[in-house]
């Protein structure tokens, strides 16, 4: 508990707003998520907000569509689960792996190299993904070699790399290098100073940085979009493939069915990573 | 600093992360050649028409109109932003934490267009809001929240406050319990802490987080398509419309670079004037 | 050269779990074939040739919505039973990502068959990186509308009709609208939507706009000065057919045009729930647009099986049941409908691809495209 922050009584304004806009940036990351959700339940083919009778239809209908096999087309949606789950697990190993160390190199290093590091792998938040989704595919189409699964790994790896990195570096900057001094002092080489001292410390960050590239992997649409084949293709693909109408309750519910998914897959990751643990 | 880092050292902890970027590079190459073509739909040539081309002042107009956007979504997700983080480090219970963190995520996970007809639903001109407000008599004509600039921007703090709110919580975590303590033991209100001690040590967290947002929000498409109703001609909406029905690849790629370029010069300039604010305080 | 269809994909975990496409698709195989069996030995002498095309496949690319689902159904299955070929659909297409998709893959292309809006079809001709279809080869195309026929100088074969009118509030007008000059009405003032720039929609609006104020369409400049009227008037732009019906359905919408009635097959059907009215019957007419299919130089299917699926497309019956499904106006004159059909407002009838249809000049479209989507943006955004 840390004082000073978030005081826990008294009545200062402070406190106040600090609550308040807390309150208001909950109610904008999950208003509409709750209308979806309670469409999803509606009895109803076409009615508005708040739907007059509930009933669980649309979710049969999706249990439906996961469950029938449909011959005619290029994927089913095992494989699309599959090939997610799989681009994911790489991505989140890839990224994690190679932004410790320059997370690290960049904290102890010149302030200059820093700050055009953060911006250079800031750069890939700042193209549209359209643009990139093309520029991506013309390459690999010319690099005229079978890469499978990569066509997708490679572009989700570079999304990520700016959240996965900022999230490492702020864990850094927490740690202080007198604690490092101190393992060091205490006979530890400094590649074991790092090993056993640092990255523990850094483990929340790490683990935040986790679970974006989970997220943003596992979701990722547009430049998917153009990089899947019919061998490769990810569970959005999949889904965007079987929306007959965009706005279907039957959409909405298979949304939900997503948000659970990621969330079981959030809490895995982090029960694995942080164990017992704080997570923040 | 005794602990300094070697130059082969350095080299060897960065090396991995920029053969992971490299693809990267190579795509933003690839933009920059195609921008430089002197065909709309491959690459063959040289010639800047595409630049010139663009000058035009709708696009202009457009340029400033992602500028600003993005820069007052960014500032107000900030707003957001660090209280939730306060909230989220002061939690006591992993469940509640839990409970937290994954609805500040959510808006990464919901595909946009079901968001967007979420807050259809409750901002639209016949949504739960306006209908409330004409039954209670306190409007008459609906308020329109939605496909303007205002439904952008909300549309713009949503999807960012995720971006936000996780570099700076981990900040917070380094944050030192000395200062804060020492701070309040010497009589401070917590808003002199809050303004003294806590925002000058979180700052470089703060200016990485606005950075990564602002860039974010510079390059959005969707939303301006979704909640602007399109009457939100963002650069994003531009440069998407010029690969498709346009078919104009070498315009869409200088538009790009353009976008690049000036997001670049803000992020540059904004961490200049912070370094160079703070050592004024500081000196 | 390898098809990657005939490649099974290498999964790792295959060995754990049973594949299931494999098992249903070998005993549809077998069904098939144990039904061809059976046919012949019932000495039906038509039917010897019932499979002609057993064992090849196409591949086809597609629109996601519910125009992709109902060539699934209602061409791609019937197709099957009828030559035993198999059809592989890709549901994922929109012309913008089927155009960069086969101009990335230059002589590699993934698909045979692809479906799409004009523009693409242009664009990629242009690129050369389409085939010419053999015309010899598809005998259907005698009943089609000359208009129609071929495209993208015969690279592209006519599919189906996109046309657009206008939609309206059925709570608002008793009638439907007669003109397109009701949307500058003040009464709708932020009850209105328009088409994106991007789509050609937008362009039969403004040549809509041209003919509504006396002239033959052509008249840009004066139409765009009478859209200007309409800027603050638009609550939105048609971007999301979706989103639109969401709007009429809690009635915050009055009209629009011009729009396709295409994409509300459902909510047209349920006006009493929907709001939601089409119309074509307009004083200055309505717009069709030729929508083709168009098959890859490179393609790695075979041209018998792509002709014969192309030609299928054509099939009078099989046009009338796409119009009556997906309300897209069928080119094939002899299109076979349905009575319920004939009688909807919704379904253009061959008959009534005569005089009140515009179907826009090619070449002066191809000509006028950029500068009046950039104009139409600047007029009205």
């Amino acid at each position: 508990m840390r004082v000073g922050l978030l005081p826990t009584e008294g009545k200062s304004t402070y406190r106040f707003m600090v609550l308040f806009l807390a309150t208001i940036g909950i109610l904008i990351s999950s208003l509409p998520v709750i209308v979806v959700t309670i469409m999803s339940f509606s009895g109803s083919d076409n009615t508005g907000f708040p739907p007059p009778e509930l009933s669980l239809r649309w979710y049969w209908d999706v249990v439906a569509m996961f469950t029938q096999e449909d011959a005619n087309s290029a994927q089913s949606v095992v494989d699309s689960t599959v090939t997610s789950l799989l681009v994911a697990f790489i991505v989140m190993v890839i990224s994690t792996m190679v932004c410790i160390p320059l997370a690290y190199a960049l904290a102890r290093g010149d302030r200059r190299i820093r700050e055009g590091m953060e911006l250079l792998f800031t750069l890939p938040l700042v193209f549209p993904l359209v643009i990139l989704g093309i520029a991506f595919l013309l390459i690999a189409e010319s690099l005229r070699l079978d890469i499978g699964i990569w066509r997708i790994v490679i572009p989700h790896v570079a999304l990520v790399l700016p959240f996965v990195l900022r999230n490492c570096i702020g864990a850094m900057n927490g740690i202080s290098v007198e604690t490092e001094e101190a393992a060091i002092s205490l006979g530890a080489s400094p590649l074991r100073a790092i090993w056993d001292v640092v990255i523990p410390l850094m483990r929340a960050g790490i683990l935040a940085g986790l679970i974006f590239a989970l997220i943003i992997s596992f979701n990722e649409f547009t430049i998917t979009f153009f990089m899947y084949t019919i061998d490769v293709s990810t569970l959005p693909i999949w889904m965007y493939s079987r929306t007959v109408s965009s706005l279907d309750p039957s959409t909405l519910a298979l949304s939900v069915f997503i948000i659970v998914a990621d969330i079981v897959l959030i809490v895995l990751v982090d029960k694995l990573i942080a164990g017992r643990a704080n997570l923040f | 600093m005794s602990i300094s880092l070697s130059r082969p050292r350095a080299l060897a902890f960065s090396l991995p992360a920029i053969i992971a970027i490299l693809p990267f590079m190579g795509a933003c190459f690839y933009i920059f050649r195609f921008s430089i073509s002197a065909e709309k739909g491959v690459i063959d040539g040289y010639s800047i028409q595409a630049y010139i081309d663009l000058m035009t002042p709708f696009f202009g107009r457009s340029v400033w109109l992602t500028l600003k956007l993005a820069f007052v979504a960014t500032v107000i997700a900030m707003m957001l932003a660090v209280p939730l983080a306060f909230l989220l480090t002061s939690l006591k219970s992993p469940l509640a934490r839990r409970c937290l963190t994954v609805t500040i995520l959510l808006p990464l996970i919901l595909n946009l267009l079901v968001q967007a007809y979420g807050w259809i639903l409750l901002l639209g001109p016949s949504g739960v809001l306006n209908s409330t407000l004409k039954a209670l008599g306190i409007i008459e004509r609906p308020i329109f929240l939605l496909f303007n600039e205002t439904g952008v921007l909300l549309g713009l703090i949503q999807t960012s406050l995720p971006l936000a709110v996780f570099p700076i919580v981990s900040s917070v975590r380094g944050l030192s319990q000395e200062h804060l303590e020492a701070a309040s033991s010497l009589g401070a209100s917590h808003w002199r802490t809050f303004v003294d001690v806590t925002v000058p040590l979180l700052r470089p967290g703060l200016v990485g987080a606005a950075s990564i947002v602002f860039a974010f929000n510079a390059s959005a498409f969707a939303i301006p398509l979704l909640l602007g109703g399109r009457r939100v001609q963002m650069m994003g909406v531009a440069i998407r419309d010029m690969i498709s029905p346009l078919f104009n690849w070498s315009g869409a790629a200088a538009a790009g670079m353009i976008l690049i370029t000036l997001t670049l010069i803000v992020l540059v300039f904004s961490s200049w004037l912070v370094r160079v604010t703070s050592e004024k305080v500081r000196g | 050269m390898m098809k990657k269809a005939e490649t099974h994909p290498k999964k790792w975990w295959a060995t754990i779990m049973e594949e299931p496409n494999m098992t249903k698709n070998l005993s549809r195989r077998h069904l098939l074939a144990t039904s061809a069996g059976l046919a012949t030995t019932l000495a039906m002498p038509s039917l010897v040739r019932a499979q002609p095309l057993a064992g090849k496949e196409l591949r086809l690319l597609t629109w996601s919505d519910n125009t992709g689902l109902a060539i699934l159904d209602h061409i791609a299955k019937p197709f099957e039973e009828r030559t035993g070929a198999r059809v592989i659909a890709d549901r994922t297409g929109s012309t913008s990502e089927m155009v960069a998709k086969l101009r990335a893959a230059g002589d590699r292309p993934q698909y045979d068959v692809i479906t799409l809006a004009g523009v693409g079809a242009v664009e990629l001709a242009g690129d050369g990186l389409l085939a010419q279809p053999d015309l010899n080869m598809l005998p259907n195309l005698a009943d089609v509308d000359p208009r129609f026929r071929t495209g993208a100088d015969g690279h592209g074969i006519g599919y189906l009709l996109w046309t657009g009118g206008l939609i309206y509030n059925t709570k608002t007008f008793q009638e439907p609208p007669t003109s397109y000059a009701q949307m500058w009405d003040e009464a709708h003032k932020n009850r209105l939507f328009l088409p994106p720039s991007t789509w050609t929609d937008a362009l039969d609006t403004i040549f809509a706009t041209g003919k509504m104020i006396g002239g033959d369409g052509t008249n840009s400049a004066e139409a765009f000065a009478k859209l200007a009227e309409l800027r603050n008037n638009i609550l939105t732009f048609g971007e999301n057919p979706a989103q639109l019906s969401e709007l009429f359905r809690s009635d915050a919408l009055d009209i629009g045009g011009v729009y396709a009635p295409a994409f509300y097959a459902a909510e047209l059907n349920d006006p009493a729930n929907s709001n939601m009215g089409a119309t074509y019957d307009v004083d200055e007419g309505f717009f069709a647009d030729l929508m083709y299919t168009i098959t890859p130089k490179a393609k790695p299917g075979d041209d018998e099986v792509v002709h014969a699926f192309i030609d299928f497309t054509l099939d009078a019956e099989v046009q009338g049941i796409m119009a009556e499904a997906v309300l897209n106006g069928p080119v094939n004159q002899k299109a076979v409908m349905s009575d319920a059909a004939k009688a909807s407002p919704f379904i253009i009838k061959p008959e009534q691809m005569g005089d009140k249809a515009i179907v826009h000049d090619k070449s002066f479209i191809a000509e006028v495209r950029e500068d009046w989507i950039n104009q139409y943006n600047q007029t009205l955004s």
